[in-house]
């Protein structure tokens, strides 16, 4: 199952939070900063997955021989995505498949693109409820329950009408357009046929 | 008054860049007092604004209760702050849950579909056993909802209710079953449902074996490709059980993997053929084979050259769960693998280590730990390079200032590789140690190279994070794993204890390595490297084999005062006094007064530097140095006693400095003990350890004080104790055998001398260098260094320069032929470089193993209690992965396992929870109905009175009436039979009786007051009843519901504290 759903920009500032069990607000913290340092330090090229942060890693990463069953309970993949100034990060067990999840992240930000036609870090900003209203079309309880983008997308606008950002939020204007063109640059490219 | 909307926090927040948290204060201020406000929009946006700094960081735990009432809200878009606000804010301990089940069941019971989705999207963040127990009735019915999105999010929050409470899993799962075999179901609710059964699959696979046929078909013209993988993944946990499977598996597998244009899907049915055990032996062997050959060479594609790093990871991945069961299979990989180990990115190259640490042999030992020691020796390069450039700024990690800490963190990144993070670092110098010493260092070729990397290992250690956080000594890490520096210190006191052949070189590396923490370092400074313990326990033990112990001596001396540890203390007390005793203890040399002078002056220092240790909060420290301040006081007045010989008059040093203090630490040579070896130790016949040593051991203790005990030194106990025994060489085996080993150390030497450069130190090659030279100096068949000529330099020439000296004319002498047939000397090193090595050679050095008694008990004989991690490090391992199993996010399920959904299991008299709540439920409606239909019967003879007297009738009797739910009652009609019929469970007896009895109890006060006059208070009284009744039922909140004006918070204010109090 998906433990978390997390998204921060660039310099680790959180704009979503969905932890599937519940946790103290400093430790969520806590994970949030150890994942960002881990994000962070990527260099190019490199895969989208991160070691275990050590929050989780508890013994360290060389637990490789323990068993199965207890595998499947424990978070074992950090998968993470860039879009421009954000990073999208997923939590999961090993019942999850870690390049399935890639997959569901890209729907995820294709699902917010289409909501807020053209989205950016700001849209985020200020419709975050939209976000979690998104997020709980595709995931509930940590389980995903759907993946069409159609149907998302329904879902959401069906509890309401999603507002672009505010009109008259005009500074950083020439930044938000470059960031909206990131992610429709990055909104077109599949890396996973997953679906 | 203006009010902030999210939108002007978020804006504010922005414009107030670098005042922030005074911002942010003000604005949860501000909030405070909005979300008292009677103003249900003022409240929602408030709630909203601390959702939002709750994301931040900013705790809103107390605003829980106001978190209730904004959920009660009329208005859905208030209703979905309200619940978003406790998704994200309630955690386990919030208490004003058992307040919201109403609210949760009327919104469950709501008409409209997305209102509905608000309880069923939240409870999965919420729900605890109790609450489960009173929404499953509630959550049932909506799994046949006419909406998809609203069954297929029913299905999974009662998987999740599940979690919590098994009982779930009894009723709702034939109603999930006949969703996922309607083939007319939408497809995502199948997909939904898929997923979670793939999620219970693996806790109890055989309740799920019946479903195969059905979950094939899906499989195999399913479509959908992200059910399918989740079906793979399910049929990997089935197939172990039911063998059968895997021959109806195979060909839509393979079909999958030659055809699917997905990758997520070919890795997926790869992974799956490993997990579910398809590519095991059996029968129809040729198939598998081909399987097999298929799946590792897609793997092989995946893992190699320049291929997609996340294809690569997962890869590793796959190989990492082939390796336990087929290691055949990856180690013909091994050159991709061995690749992996030095890619740029980290999590694939721990991938690469775990499966690299499988895949060690003496063969491959030192190519692959120089590797790894390469990447750690660059990596502190840099680190140390960057902390230059860093010392002036200061390193504030503000959560705030975060942008400004990334700017200057980008500016900074240099072009080179950046260093490796601390806990990776931690990790790989983890793994050079287990594979070191796998199996009690059964791969182990070159000890001294083994030394020499652990010499390395300690001077690039990171500082544990432990002793970085707290440097105060009181919060000491004794409870925690050892950090990395101790853990290698340890290896090198490992090596010394076990190995006797290479102690002089494990010593000499202590000593330096001792010497060295005590020039590096800055003096003002606590000592941090956790080496320190084991390492002075090995210089204390091996004295002898010290180049200078009084050096040693005066660095430990040093390092004293700046220890903070209390156990590293402890170990290092216990050091100077051997060390001492060593220095001082010679009884060949004279009592000189050059002599007495240096000793007394010794004894002086090191009292002063134990002094202040006699009032050491930890006790162990603080007996330690009264001891040994204690016996030095001593020796000092018996050295001050003894007048120095002179030149005529010989006088013995004091017998206390060179027999009795000596005589304290030399004694039998101390083995390495398994692991719970002492276990084992017999209890003698005849001893109980109950009895009392002396029964009247009391009086015994108080003589003592006033008896002084003669001192007896040679009796037969210090005999045996002080007495060595003969030693037994190890090390000097037939010659013939070191003919074998030593060309064998030429010809590794010259093959991993440049790679060996490049991750140790200059000064420990250089060492190195020189210490071979010096070893290989006496060895007839080394050649020495290439500055002779390699003509004359034959190894009899060296003999004969040895034995004659070097100004014998060598060309004088015949060159004798020697008929060797095995190893000749002349061409030795070429004929091993080119020969593979031969197994024979490493055996020359015994390494011992765990002494231990007997073969039973934890201590057992077994090669897996050889792993040479000491017992500490043994430990922490297994606590950590018990920690491991309540990590963060760990979502417990251990109760699902010990529930039964066979049907035929059932008895059907066993009160099921969830069923004997119903009937529970019924009862109480029974009960309910009895007092109603008692009141109105009240009601009505009241009436009578009332219209006998001409008072007009009141309304609060048919106030209450409303106040009864109708689908309670109906269900009480309903299950009445039931509840007559069926045995109750043991808890709900008495809980009947009472409810009877309240019933009975009111029944004749009715009746004796009837027709009085004073009917009002009689009503009163029997409405109190009633609510004692639902006290006395305890905890169960469902019950709170049916008191009379409701337990609804959604009244707001006024019913609200009704059902509270």
């Amino acid at each position: 199952m998906i433990n978390a759903f997390l998204v921060f920009n660039g310099s680790g500032q959180p704009r979503l939070t969905k932890f599937y069990t519940q946790l103290d607000t400093s430790i969520q913290q806590r994970l949030i900063s150890e994942i960002f340092t881990l994000v962070s330090n990527r260099p190019p090229g490199s895969c989208n997955f991160l070691p275990l942060p050590p929050l989780l890693a508890a013994s360290g990463t060389s637990s490789s021989s323990s068993s199965a069953t207890e595998q499947n309970d424990v978070p074992s993949f950090v998968t993470y995505r860039n879009y421009a100034t954000l990073f999208f990060i997923v939590i999961s067990t090993s019942t999850e498949s870690p390049l399935a999840l890639i997959d569901l992240i890209q729907v995820y930000v294709e699902a917010l693109d289409r909501l807020f036609e053209n989205v950016c870090e700001l849209d985020l900003i200020f419709n975050f409820e939209t976000l979690h209203a998104t997020l709980g079309e595709m995931i509930v309880g940590g389980v995903v329950i759907e993946t069409g983008l159609d149907r998302i997308v329904a879902g959401v606008r069906a509890q309401g009408t999603v507002v672009k950002r505010p009109v008259n939020e005009g500074r950083g204007g020439s930044a938000m357009g470059a960031m909206a063109a990131g992610f429709q640059g990055m909104g077109g490219n599949f890396v996973w046929h997953g679906r | 008054m203006f009010e902030k909307s999210l939108y002007d926090l978020i804006r504010g927040l922005r414009n107030h860049k670098g005042n922030e948290k005074e911002y942010i204060q003000n604005c949860l201020r501000e909030c405070r007092s909005e979300i008292r406000s009677q103003d249900m929009d003022l409240k929602a946006t408030a709630l909203l604004k601390l959702i939002y700094l709750e994301m931040v960081g900013h705790d809103m735990s107390w605003a829980s209760f106001h978190v209730l009432e904004v959920m009660s809200s009329q208005k859905y878009h208030q209703k979905r702050v309200g619940y978003l606000g406790a998704v994200q804010s309630f955690r386990p301990d919030t208490d004003v849950l058992m307040m919201a089940t109403n609210l949760l069941k009327k919104d469950l019971a709501a008409s409209l579909p997305t209102l509905i989705a608000l309880p069923i999207g939240a409870l999965p963040h919420l729900v605890t056993p109790s609450l489960a127990l009173s929404l499953l009735g509630d959550l049932l019915p909506r799994l046949s909802h006419s909406h998809a999105a609203i069954r297929k999010k029913t299905v999974v929050t009662l998987y999740r209710l599940a979690l919590v409470y098994p009982e779930t899993l009894r009723a709702a799962w034939p109603k999930i079953k006949e969703r996922l075999m309607d083939k007319d179901e939408d497809p995502s609710v199948t997909a939904a449902i898929v997923n979670v059964v793939c999620e219970l699959g693996w806790r109890r696979p055989t309740d799920f074996l019946p479903l195969a046929p059905r979950l094939f078909e899906l499989l195999v013209d399913g479509g959908n490709n992200w059910m399918a993988i989740k079906l793979i993944k399910l049929f990997a946990t089935l197939t172990p059980l039911e063998p059968r499977l895997v021959r109806k598996l195979l060909p839509p597998l393979t079909n999958l993997i030659k055809t699917t244009p997905a990758m997520s899907l070919l890795y997926e049915c790869i992974n799956g053929i490993i997990q579910g055990g398809i590519l095991g032996d059996g029968e129809d062997f040729s198939a598998r084979e081909e399987v097999a050959s298929l799946c590792v060479s897609k793997l092989r594609g995946m893992v190699s050259g320049n291929s997609d790093p996340n294809l690569k990871y997962v890869a590793l991945l796959a190989f990492n769960r082939i390796v336990t069961t087929h290691p055949f299979l990856v180690a013909q990989q091994e050159d991709v693998i061995l690749e992996c180990i030095d890619s740029e990115d980290i999590t694939i190259r721990i991938k690469a280590l775990d499966l690299v640490q499988g895949m060690v042999s003496s063969e491959n030992l030192v190519s692959i730990v120089s590797r790894l020691m390469r990447q750690l020796k660059a990596s502190s390069a840099a680190l140390s390079q960057q902390q230059d450039g860093l010392d002036g700024q200061d390193l504030e990690t503000d959560s705030s200032d975060e942008a400004g800490a990334d700017a200057r963190r980008r500016a900074k990144a240099p072009k080179e590789q950046p260093p490796l993070p601390d806990d990776y670092a931690v990790d790989v110098m983890g793994r050079i140690l287990n594979m070191c010493s796998q199996n009690n260092y059964a791969n182990m070729v070159d000890f001294d190279w083994y030394i020499d990397v652990l010499t390395q290992l300690i001077r690039i250690a990171p500082v544990s994070r432990a002793q970085k956080l707290d440097s105060d000594p009181s919060a000491s890490v004794s409870g925690q794993a050892p950090d990395i520096s101790e853990r290698v210190g340890n290896e090198i006191r490992n090596v010394a204890v076990k190995v006797k052949a290479v102690r002089p070189p494990a010593v000499r590396a202590a000593e330096l390595i001792i010497s060295r923490i005590n020039t590096d370092t800055v003096s003002s400074h606590p000592v941090v490297s956790g080496a320190l313990k084991p390492l002075a326990w090995v210089v204390g033990e091996y004295v002898y084999q010290l180049l200078s112990a009084d050096d040693t001596l005066r660095s430990m001396l040093n390092l004293v005062p700046r220890i903070e540890l209390p156990e590293m203390l402890a170990t290092v007390l216990q050091t100077i006094p051997k060390l001492f005793a060593h220095v001082a203890g010679d009884d060949q040399a004279l009592w000189t007064s050059e002599r007495k002078s240096t000793m007394t002056l010794l004894m002086a220092r090191v009292i002063h530097t134990l002094e202040p240790l006699a009032q050491h909060p930890y006790l162990e420290v603080q007996e330690r140095a009264v001891e040994f301040i204690e016996l030095l006081k001593l020796t000092q007045e018996a050295a001050a006693g003894q007048a120095p010989s002179t030149d005529g008059l010989h006088q013995d040093p004091p017998l206390l400095l060179t027999q009795a203090i000596p005589s304290l630490f030399t004694g039998w040579e101390l083995n390495s003990v398994a692991p719970g070896a002492q276990y084992n130790v017999p209890i003698p016949n005849g001893l109980d350890l109950d009895e009392p040593i002396h029964p009247n051991l009391g009086s015994l203790l108080g003589k003592a004080d006033d008896l002084m005990l003669p001192i007896q030194e040679d009796d037969e106990f210090g005999a045996y104790y002080n007495q060595k025994p003969p030693v037994t060489s190890i090390s000097s085996g037939p010659a013939i055998e070191r003919l074998v080993d030593a060309p064998e150390e030429i010809a590794s030497g010259s093959y991993q001398q440049p790679a060996e450069e490049s991750y140790l130190d200059a000064d420990i090659i250089a060492r190195r260098k020189a210490e071979r030279m010096e070893r290989n100096r006496d060895d007839p068949f080394y050649i020495l260094g290439s500055s002779r000529s390699e003509g004359t330099s034959t190894p009899i020439h060296n003999i004969l320069q040895k034995e004659n000296g070097p100004d014998l004319d060598i060309d004088a002498i015949p060159i004798m032929q020697l008929d060797l047939d095995k190893p000749n000397p002349g061409n030795n090193g070429q004929q091993q470089r080119s020969a593979p090595k031969t197994k024979t050679a490493r055996q020359r050095i015994v390494i011992e193993a765990d002494e231990t008694l007997g073969s039973s008990g934890s201590g057992a004989a077994t090669p897996r209690n050889y792993e040479s991690e000491n017992n500490s490090d043994n430990f922490a391992k297994s606590k950590a992965k018990k920690m491991k199993q309540q990590s963060l996010l760990h979502v417990d399920s251990s109760h699902l396992m010990d529930l039964s959904l066979d049907p035929e299991n059932e008895r059907p008299d066993d009160g099921f929870a969830h069923e004997r709540q119903q009937r529970e439920e019924a009862e109480m409606a029974q009960a309910m109905k009895e007092v109603q239909r008692l009141r109105l019967e009240m009601q009505r003879a009241n009436e009578r009175i009332q219209v006998a007297q001409g008072v007009p009738v009141e309304g609060i009797v048919v106030k209450k009436k409303k106040k009864k739910s109708p689908s309670a009652s109906a269900a009480g009609k309903k299950k009445e039979k039931k509840v007559g019929e069926g045995e109750e469970g043991e808890a709900t007896v008495p809980v009947k009786k009472k409810k009877k009895a309240s019933a009975e109890k009111a029944e004749p006060v009715v009746e004796g007051s009837a027709g009085e006059p004073v009917v009002v208070t009689t009503k009163k009284k029997k409405k109190k009843v009633v609510k004692r009744v639902v006290k006395l039922d305890g905890d169960d909140d469902e019950i709170g519901g049916e008191v009379p004006t409701g337990g609804e918070i959604a009244g707001g204010g006024g019913g609200g504290g009704n059902s509270v109090e």
